[in-house]
């Protein structure tokens, strides 16, 4: 356990690194929020059922929150990426360490950096929509949490699978984009099925949403603190399916391809 | 050189078909009826001049990858002024965008489709003067801060604003109701002036933000190219002499 204390008190120092990096983010998310979300709210249709209860912004603030989790999370891929091409693992494989504390320890380091990023977003979203009761509150930081587990590991995953910096950023993009633009963040889920059974959107795609963890992840803040979506415990379901597998395979492959390298 | 970012030209044209194939297409059932039949064509066209924004842009990160490399001493040793080797710069970052672009431009053109050949070609002619003016803003500002963190994590913010605050996304009435703060950033941006510009030049002439077309936004982009041409070519011209870029 003291072990994967040290290796998480590790990658904070290396967080703490890129402070300036960091605030550029928060502030692209605060554009987000605070310029697009500001116009939408008038440019959205009255007749969209889960706009018409509340604004645009209030049903977009959740969604950021998860973005921010999301891009930050996933940063430990990057560093985990750049240790493999300088052979900076080579002195973490020479730590007495065992290679499962080693693993556990950067997925579980990975997983609370994104969750202190996302805190400022969180409260802004807690101040705007108004805050959630207790247990609902311990419910999101557990959901947070589990997501953001989960997207550390596929990042992990990602930065171990690929050989070269422009490969995994190439790869990064690809993850990025998908599991944002098809994912209810941006827009309610009915729509994306709504276009699915028109025939416009395949099936998989409209799958895929529903099964996004970002659109559960955003879905569950927006069931507790605007009441739309109802929430059910596939929300959880699926979130703690996501967080599990690639958790598993992050840690397996990390184990596995930092040994042959 | 920029052909070297072949991962880069990759990465932008998933993201333009992510933009495109999910947040366009679903964007446009979400917004009001009096948008909606053109949002996505609409949107298309915004996507188009933020693509060649981001891509004029990147002319700043050579600047860096240069002084690094000590590419600069090579290109200080060669026969041309200082004041032709910043023009070439910019207008070189200018051109390679529309490299990376003119393929996107031909896909938003089978989409949205074209009324007008001869105001599309007086659009697309005046959009080098915008890519150009983006890739002087780009090496003014790297030259300025001299720090390529700094100038990243700059750039990252400035493109949020500078794209958020611009009628890429939505019609300037839009954001005049949202805020008029935002609508006087966005009325005067030079983004806003290469978007209307692009869709006047595509047929997409409901909801444009300058009269009259295509004069306003056409003024406004040569005030942007000369600004910026002049101002990046005093600075980096400072900057090249002693070494002033290390």
């Amino acid at each position: 356990m003291k072990a994967i204390l040290h290796i998480i008190e590790y990658d904070f120092r290396n967080f703490f690194r890129y402070k300036w990096w960091l605030a550029g983010l928060i502030s692209m998310n605060l554009a987000d929020l605070l310029i697009m979300a500001v116009v939408y709210n008038r440019m959205v249709s009255p007749e969209i059922a889960e706009l018409s209860l509340t604004s645009y912004f209030n049903f977009f603030a959740p969604g950021v929150t998860v973005i921010g989790l999301f891009a930050s999370a996933f940063m430990i891929g990057r560093e985990v990426n750049m240790e493999v091409r300088r052979q900076i693992h080579h002195y973490m494989l020479s730590l007495p360490i065992t290679r499962l504390e080693l693993a556990v320890g950067r997925l579980l380091a990975g997983g609370l950096r994104g969750m202190m990023y996302t805190s400022p977003l969180l409260l802004t979203t807690f101040i705007f929509l108004g805050f959630p009761s207790f247990p609902q509150f311990l419910g999101i930081l557990g959901a947070l949490f589990l997501l953001a587990t989960g997207i550390s590991g596929l990042s992990i995953a990602t930065a171990v699978s690929t050989t070269s910096f422009e490969k995994f950023v190439t790869a990064r993009g690809l993850v990025y984009y998908v599991l944002f633009f098809c994912s209810s963040i941006f827009y309610p889920l009915s729509l994306i099925q709504t276009l699915g059974q028109e025939g416009i959107m395949p099936q998989p795609i409209v799958m895929l949403a529903e099964l996004n963890p970002l659109s559960n992840g955003a879905d569950l803040i927006r069931s507790f603190l605007l009441g739309n979506p109802t929430f059910t415990l596939n929300m959880i379901r699926n979130i703690v399916v996501f967080s599990i597998v690639f958790a598993t395979s992050a840690t397996v492959a990390y184990m596995k391809i930092i040994e042959i390298r | 050189m920029f052909l070297q970012y072949k991962f880069l030209i990759i990465m932008r044209a998933i993201w333009f078909a992510a933009q495109v194939a999910f947040f366009g297409l679903i964007a446009s059932r979400m917004v009001v009826p009096s948008l909606a039949d053109i949002y996505f064509e609409y949107y298309i066209a915004g996507v188009v001049v933020m693509m060649l924004y981001s891509a004029s842009v990147f002319i700043g990160y050579d600047i860096f990858e240069e002084a690094e490399h000590g590419v600069f001493e090579y290109l200080l040793s060669l026969p041309v002024s200082r004041k032709e080797l910043v023009l070439g710069r910019s207008i070189g970052g200018g051109i390679r965008s529309f490299i990376l672009v003119g393929p996107i431009i031909a896909i938003a053109l089978v989409v949205i489709g074209l009324v007008n050949p001869l105001n599309f070609l007086l659009a697309f002619s005046t959009l080098f003067l915008f890519a150009f003016g983006v890739s002087g803003m780009s090496i003014t500002i790297a030259v300025a801060l001299k720090s390529s963190d700094r100038f990243d994590i700059l750039m990252g913010v400035l493109n949020a604003l500078i794209i958020r605050l611009s009628t890429t996304m939505y019609p300037q009435a839009f954001v005049q109701d949202a805020s008029l703060a935002y609508a006087t950033i966005s009325k005067f941006n030079p983004v806003t002036f290469a978007s209307d510009l692009f869709r006047w030049g595509v047929g997409i002439e409901r909801y444009l933000t300058m009269t009259p077309m295509p004069l306003a936004a056409i003024i406004g982009l040569v005030i942007f190219f000369f600004t910026f041409t002049l101002v990046g070519v005093t600075i980096y011209e400072k900057r090249l002499e002693g070494g002033g870029w290390q």
